[in-house]
């Protein structure tokens, strides 16, 4: 199992009354909630140029689609979990129970969750945003995060303060309360769900919803701020889980014998196909401004399977669904982990908890996908 | 008169009278029947509806604009005895009943209940069809208030009603502004399925549940300004809406579930479906509520995104808005709507301001 990191969060301790953020990190220089400062209007940055205060994005809604429809951007669900850190508070909520769970919550409201593992990756979309609201104003083919939890109302105000006090933009909301977000992924026309979770994950990729179960890994490498990379492997994440079963059942000649022989018929799809044809298309929009070198995102597949011997296939396959992959790295077994390292993906989606596991102890922010034969071995073995 | 006479014939007789009453008042009191006896105004959350609301009146609506009055009556009388379709408010008022059902199993003494009250304009004659209906579909409403072509507020005022649902805007309109919580109700396009054993209500945030005063700053200096504002008086609760008291009563009513130990499985479930952004200006709205003591279960923050998908989703059985735009969009997926005609909204459609004569945009 992933070790997730018990410990208190240290970023918590420093900072109780004082939210007084240095201006370079955070522009906003409201600090106590109580309202005892004097709002300080300048510094809100509200101004009529559209160019960005240093930090602090300016909350302008004319200058570029702030809030897009649903059905043309490409919507990002993360739970509360996976944004931030909560492990104490799920302690709280574990031991003592929900009363005892929404009084502490709203104790600590004016304290922000530190980061959590989908941090970087919802940064990162921010990053690209920008980028695009730059080249194509009117546009409203952007990323739209959604926070989808089980919370509470109560525990909405301290989330909205660590959103804030870390400066994102995050304004679409659903705080279920108890009750099962499932249902909403659809009516927000959802690409991509991200949660703690691993039994709603499974219900929202049962749904036909690409998702995948997030781990706080130990250690988390520095990744890039300007250019958002998502790595994905291949058999039952990109595409069906066909060949595995075949490799699982009948071992591995058997594999390459079957692959050779169907290599011009295409694999069927799995998964995460969509969200990487989502990323696709963004691409496509930067290409078309000669951006193609300076493109900030980037996607990576990252697979166990040989290339001579089985890798036709997924590049016929991935040719054939027009999508465009930046960069492939065949392993043929070898362990993920160290590549990955060197990849430094936001986030990087896999079906075998090995693998996760393998890629989390050496930092990198990885991504279960419960989906194919892969997790009925897993389930057996335990 | 004939009690005046009395009075100064015989005081002996008069005190007999009285305990007469007096013992005639206990008999019926404790007369045990099977069917529940409705609560008392003051304890109970009064729900006034209107017979077109409760039922599909909409052929004899036709009838009675175009043929008149007359012969409206007399379709009525002849065909009392076929039961009306369910209406717009039905499903409500079913899931209403329920609720009730399960309150009096849990607290059998209590008058702290729904009580529905039909207020129609209707004339008395068309009473016994609307009863013959009310029996048919087994629903349990017991007092009526046929007030054949005279306004309704008196009355809802005397019923100390707590909601009052009608297809007529114009009634509307004026028990909001005599201070009344009330919609106008929609048939929606399509039907959807709803819940039996659980009553869901959706709200909207400003000039619903909250008062306009945002609503006005978005309409008269735009977003931004909103924005600021909103984080400048975040501490500052928002003064009330003309539906808060109901989602008072409904939460009073669901504290009693939580006193027994129903927290997951009570048939009482509120959802608030606001536009509000949440990062920007979603921290006013929760503070407001949890100063006023007032739960809600579900807060879905749209930012602009249009409702009707997660309306879809929630199915409310009723779900009450002050924009008509939101309104037909909700509809249109089957969501059963309900406008509140109150503040700025009103005089705004899509965003742009209504010329004088109204014109649909």
């Amino acid at each position: 199992m992933v070790k997730m990191s018990v410990e208190p969060v240290q970023v918590m301790s420093g900072q109780v009354k004082e939210l007084r953020v240095a201006p370079s990190s955070n522009g906003d220089s409201r600090g106590s909630w109580e309202g005892k400062e004097e709002f300080d209007g300048g510094s809100l940055g509200v101004t009529a140029k559209p160019k960005q205060v240093t930090g602090r994005r300016a909350r302008k809604v004319e200058g570029g689609v702030f809030f897009p429809k649903p059905e043309n951007a490409v919507t990002v669900a993360v739970s509360s979990r996976v944004l931030f850190r909560t492990e104490r508070e799920q302690k709280v909520f574990e031991q003592k129970g929900v009363e005892e769970y929404l009084r502490y919550q709203i104790e600590h409201e004016t304290e922000p969750f530190a980061p959590g593992p989908a941090f970087a990756f919802v940064k990162a979309l921010e990053a690209v945003n920008t980028r695009l609201r730059e080249l194509y104003p009117q546009s409203e083919e952007l990323f739209d995060i959604v926070l989808v939890t089980y919370n509470h109302a109560h525990v909405g105000i301290r989330l909205i303060n660590t959103i804030n006090h870390h400066n994102l933009f995050i304004e679409r909301f659903c705080m279920t309360g108890g009750s099962s977000p499932i249902g909403y992924l659809k009516a927000w026309h959802t690409n991509l769900y991200l949660s703690a979770d691993a039994d709603k994950v499974r219900e929202a990729l049962a749904e036909g919803i690409a998702a995948a179960t997030m781990f706080m890994p130990e250690k988390m490498t520095e990744v890039s701020e300007s250019q958002l990379r998502v790595a994905f492997d291949g058999d039952a994440v990109l595409f069906s889980d066909e060949s595995e079963r075949i490799f699982k059942a009948h071992g591995l000649d058997k594999f390459f014998e079957h692959e050779r022989e169907n290599e011009d018929t295409l694999l069927d799809h799995g998964p995460l196909k969509g969200f990487l044809e989502a990323l696709g298309k963004l691409q496509k929009k930067f290409y078309a401004k000669g951006q193609r070198l300076n493109c900030p995102i980037r996607t990576f597949l990252v697979t166990a399977r040989s290339a001579a011997s089985s890798g036709i296939r997924a590049l016929k396959t991935l040719r054939a669904w027009g999508l465009e992959i930046d960069e492939a790295l065949f392993l043929a077994g070898a362990p993920k982990g160290p590549m990955l390292e060197k990849i430094r993906p936001h986030i990087y989606f896999d079906d075998q908890m090995f693998h996760v596991e393998g890629a989390a102890e050496m930092g990198t922010i990885a991504a279960h996908v419960p989906y194919g034969v892969a997790q009925h071995q897993q389930a057996t073995k335990k | 008169m004939s009690e005046i006479k009395q009075d100064a014939a015989a005081t002996n007789g008069n005190m007999a009278e009285e305990k007469d009453w007096a013992a005639a008042k206990a008999a019926f009191e404790n007369l045990k029947s099977n069917k529940p006896r409705p609560p008392k105004p003051q304890y109970a959350v009064t729900i006034a509806v209107s017979s077109r609301a409760l039922f599909n009146m909409v052929a004899e609506r036709k009838i009675f604009q175009e043929d008149g009055m007359e012969t409206y009556v007399a379709h009525q009388q002849e065909h009392e005895s076929e039961p009306l379709k369910e209406g717009v408010a039905f499903p409500f008022v079913k899931a209403l009943m329920n609720v009730n059902a399960r309150l009096r199993k849990l607290y059998p003494d209590s008058e702290e209940l729904f009580d529905i009250v039909l207020m129609t304009n209707n004339h008395a004659q068309v009473g016994v069809r609307l009863i013959n209906s009310i029996n048919h579909y087994d629903l349990s409403i017991e007092r009526f208030c046929m007030t054949g072509g005279q306004s309704p507020i008196g009355y809802l005022k005397a019923y100390m009603t707590n909601l009052y649902l009608s297809t007529d805007s114009e009634k509307v309109t004026r028990a909001i502004d005599e201070g009344i919580a009330a919609a106008t109700m929609f048939t929606q396009s399509t039907d959807t399925e709803l819940s039996s054993t659980q009553l869901r209500v959706a709200f909207d945030g400003d000039a619903v549940l909250f008062s306009d005063e945002s609503e006005v700053i978005v309409k008269q200096h735009g977003l931004d300004s909103f924005f600021e504002h909103e984080k400048q008086f975040e501490n500052k609760p928002l003064a009330q809406g003309p539906l808060k008291c109901f989602l008072e009563a409904l939460g009073k009513l669901q504290r009693k579930f939580y006193a027994k130990n129903e927290r997951l499985d009570c048939p009482i479930r509120t959802y608030l479906v606001t536009a509000r952004s949440a990062a920007s200006s979603g921290a006013r709205v929760l503070k407001t509520l949890r100063s006023w003591g007032l739960e809600i279960d579900e807060a879905l923050f749209l930012a602009g995104a249009p409702k009707g998908p997660l309306l879809q989703k929630i199915r409310p059985h009723i779900f009450f808005d002050d924009q008509m735009f939101h309104i037909e969009g909700a509809k249109e997926l089957g969501t059963i709507s309900a406008h509140v005609p109150y503040g700025i909204g009103q005089k705004y459609h899509k965003g742009k301001l209504i010329e004088q004569p109204p014109k649909k945009e």
